[in-house]
């Protein structure tokens, strides 16, 4: 009997499901007739909700009648999408425009942060919608509603800033500009500086190694910025931002179709700080003063079978802080008083084409980035000339086997770099030219199991042969429950002068006891996320986990002498364990909320001791409210971020009145931000660090920069307090 | 410190539900309108929103894509179907009877264009 009842309570449920289904098939253009196209992404518009097609190109999923748009998406395509009136419709979609050159599809706005439900890489996706929750301003502002990615200053004295990920510095994430890697080198210190935040369409944060396409850099993840473009951004934009500490922006893009298929943008930023400030009275100005020009301007050409974009960029910085007193037209001895100065110029070009055969699924591309940047910069007494040429190469050819269910990835690299370092009378020249090989598989049964496998083989001139595999997996167990699995290898020489200019600005010496051999960690990681529904909206939770092991490691130790900073390669073990959980739900219509919470565990052998990493926060609470009005006229931003201790380095030598607690206070911070839109414009006002926390004394000795004690890189919290800004922006679609 | 964010936050909370109401407190006599549009994508769904909820009057908007057809709510005293209507050929969109503005629909993103591939 009680089989009976299952039977039959299954057959309904069955029966309900089918009339409850949206099926289709999905074909690709051909001659002489379309063919179907396995492996489709097909979602509801709106939704995370989504399938994949079969062999046969088929489809069939639940039907979502408050999205009502499939949107179809598919690597090498463009993304469509078709209203759908009822349940039971059947859809014969056909692609037609292709697109290859890019990598990583933004999928269309549904939330402003998302973690694809497709992709197989962890990677949350970072919308313009979501830039805009706090105005400012740049790249290195941009992670303050992402419970993933800190941001902190490198020290207190020339406002550079430095992300850090799974609890590792930013050198371990790997930086791209529209899939080409970026911001290495000498740009590694001041670079998310060099992005205006209005030039952004999306960023792409991917925690883990990521693909083997784009090299061998990316240890703890992968930062993409994917820029605005000429084929879905405004004719026209502006921006202006004044904050109350006297920091001035303006940003604007403009797009102009010249043909049909070609298409042109010229974006541009203006910054500037002139007022000198010093909150905490130490004679030394809190935020550097700095005058920013920056211009990019781009190109893209769509046919058939052929694509390219071209693009320039220039910038030029000047930048200067230390003490009030200071006069940079002096010149710098120890009666001018201690003064910082980076003067900064650099100059990009990229050209990306691509090539569409007539084969299904399959194209060739090339991307190609030339980079010269230099650093003319002085703290205090040293001086730190650098120059920086670089030229990259990446030949991608995509295609498939059998079917588009086993497709791969194939191609070749060439990486080049030379500096040229001068540190005080020392002169450090090196070029590095790494050429390299790489095969990814990605295989995708339509439903549950997608993988990617992927190889490189890369030969560096210094360090000689090295291979990269890393292996990304994906599986649904239902249409709720995703894990995704990743493990790989990953690399990268270091730059340790470049990497650490902030070092300068303290009496330390810096003194190289081994050479810096090539850096190499494993690194695995598990997620595991599920939707579920509640009143007919989506709860999200994310669980990360997360370990990073060092093979060889630059350390960078500032415990075991006060006087020195002792630069060597690891002696011992160095690990990063990291645990993040994180909800998002749409609490009451309008109002959506992000809670996460963070563990960091990274410890290395420093000083002969296997310790935990200074300026690490072990525990981050992260909770951002955001509230829309019902006809989009309002819009309300809370973000409060939680910081946990972290342990700061050995200061037990110093005299009793420079020493600073082993560890830093616990503290927590709030930004808020009211945006007013209008038909063609808006306005923002907002403030930072509303909660009015500041690091009391960031700097060790300020009264006497030239002595012995001297040191501006002990940094663990903000420098300065509440900051208020206001905005606008300014559209023409 | 604590009750310092406390403030804060309720101000703020206070002020969103503030606005969210201010709209909702002028309930004078309103209206519902349904108008068949020739909205094509996504693009064509925001772009009417988001520009209706500027005319004036309008209470909520929503552009089913399924059927085209936008639903209008409006307060009776500061507009009507009239109004509205042209205000949506201003766009770039028909309206029921009434053709779109020429000078509006030529600025469309091609996706939006009524000869564009049903998609």
């Amino acid at each position: 009997m009680k089989y009976i009842v299952l039977v039959l309570l299954a057959a309904l449920l069955h029966g309900f499901a089918v009339a409850q289904q949206v099926r289709g098939t999905v074909y690709e253009k051909g001659e002489p007739e379309p063919t179907p196209l396995p492996g489709v992404n097909v979602y509801w518009s709106g939704t995370q909700q989504g399938t994949i097609t079969d062999e046969n190109g088929s489809f069939k999923i639940p039907f979502n009648k408050q999205s009502g748009v499939l949107v179809f998406s598919f690597v090498g395509y463009v993304n469509d999408s078709v209203a759908v009136g009822r349940a039971g419709q059947k859809i014969e979609h056909v692609f037609d425009q292709n697109l290859t050159l890019e990598e990583v599809e933004v999928v269309q706005r549904a939330k402003t942060a998302y973690v694809s439900r497709m992709s197989t890489i962890n990677a949350i996706t970072i919308t313009s919608g979501e830039l805009m929750r706090a105005a400012c301003c740049n790249l290195s502002e941009s992670f303050e509603t992402s419970a993933s990615v800190d941001v902190s200053y490198s020290d207190a004295v020339t406002g550079a800033k430095q992300i850090e990920l799974l609890g590792l510095a930013g050198i371990y994430t790997q930086m791209l500009g529209e899939n080409i890697p970026n911001l290495r080198g000498l740009a590694t210190s001041y670079g998310l500086m060099y992005i205006p935040g209005s030039w952004m369409e999306s960023i792409q944060v991917s925690k883990g190694t990521s693909s083997v396409l784009n090299g061998y850099e990316s240890i703890s993840g992968q930062i993409n910025v994917e820029f605005k473009k000429p084929s879905h951004s405004e004719r026209l934009f502006l921006n202006l931002y004044q904050n109350q500490m006297g920091r001035s922006e303006g940003n604007f893009n403009i797009m102009q179709n010249i043909r049909p298929k070609l298409s042109t943008m010229l974006l541009g930023h203006v910054s500037n700080q002139q007022v000198k400030h010093d909150g905490n009275h130490d004679g030394f100005i809190d935020e550097p003063l700095y005058t920013q020009y920056n211009l990019f301007n781009r190109w893209d050409y769509n046919s058939r079978n052929f694509e390219f974009q071209f693009g320039i960029k220039a910038l030029l910085e000047n930048r200067s802080g230390g003490q009030k007193s200071f006069n940079r037209d002096l010149p710098r001895d120890t009666s001018n008083g201690y003064g910082i100065g980076l003067d900064t110029r650099r100059y990009e070009t990229f050209l990306k084409t691509g090539f569409i055969f007539n084969k299904p699924a399959t194209s060739l591309g090339i991307q190609q980035q030339f980079t010269h940047h230099d650093l003319n910069s002085f703290f205090g007494l040293n001086s730190y000339v650098a120059g920086q040429t670089s030229y990259y190469a990446n030949l991608l050819f995509q295609s498939y086997i059998g079917d588009t269910r086993h497709s791969y990835t194939t191609g070749l690299s060439f990486m080049f770099d030379r500096y040229n370092e001068n540190l005080n009378d020392s002169i450090f020249n090196r070029t590095e030219q790494v050429p390299g090989a790489f095969f990814q598989y990605t295989f995708s049964d339509g439903e549950y199991l997608n993988l990617i496998l992927g190889l490189r083989a890369d030969n560096h001139n210094e360090f000689g042969m090295f291979f990269t595999p890393r292996l990304h997996a994906r599986y649904n167990f239902n249409e709720h429950t995703i894990m995704r699995l990743s493990a790989g290898k990953g690399y990268r020489s270091a730059n340790v002068l470049a990497e650490n200019t902030s070092l300068l600005a303290s009496a330390r010496k810096v003194v190289f006891v081994d050479s810096p051999r090539m850096e190499e960690a494993w690194n695995y990681g598990i997620n595991l996320s599920r939707h579920i529904d509640i009143n007919n909206r989506e709860l999200t939770l994310s669980v990360d986990v997360y370990r990073t092991d060092f093979i060889n490691q630059v350390i960078v130790d500032r415990d075991s002498d006060i006087n020195t900073i002792l630069v060597y390669n690891l002696n011992g073990r160095s690990r990063s364990n990291s645990f993040q959980i994180e909800a998002n739900y749409e609490v009451l219509k309008g109002l959506s909320m992000t809670a996460a919470f963070r563990v960091n565990d990274v410890k290395m052998t420093l000083a002969d001791e296997f310790q935990t990493k200074p300026l690490v926060n072990k525990y981050k609470g992260l909770i951002s409210l955001s509230y829309v009005t019902p006809l989009r006229k309002w819009q309300f931003d809370v973000t409060s971020q939680f910081n946990g201790q972290s342990r700061l380095p050995e200061t037990s030598s110093l005299p009793e009145i420079h020493r600073m607690p082993a560890y830093s206070p616990a503290y927590t911070i709030l930004n808020a931000q009211v945006t007013k839109y209008f038909r063609k414009w808006n306005m923002y006002l907002g403030a930072e660090n509303l909660t009015n926390f500041k690091q009391k004394h960031p700097i060790i000795a300020p009264e006497k920069p030239f002595g012995t004690h001297f040191d501006s890189s002990m940094v663990w919290g903000p420098i300065y307090g509440i900051k208020a800004y206001i905005g606008l922006r300014y559209t023409i679609d | 410190m604590k009750s310092k964010i406390l403030v804060v936050v309720l101000v703020l909370l206070h002020a969103a539900s503030h606005a969210g109401i201010l709209t909702d407190e002028k309930t004078a006599k309103t209206a519902k309108i349904t108008i068949k549009t020739s909205a094509v994508c996504q693009q064509c769904k925001d772009r009417i929103e988001k520009n209706m909820a500027f005319e004036k009057g309008v209470r909520s908007v929503v552009l089913d894509l399924k059927t085209k057809e936008l639903t209008v709510e409006y307060r009776t005293a500061k507009t009507n179907p009239e109004k509205l209507k042209t205000a949506v050929t201003k766009i770039g969109y028909d309206a029921d009877e009434m053709e779109a503005d020429p000078k509006a629909y030529e600025k469309l993103p091609t996706c939006c264009k009524k000869d564009a591939p049903p998609h």
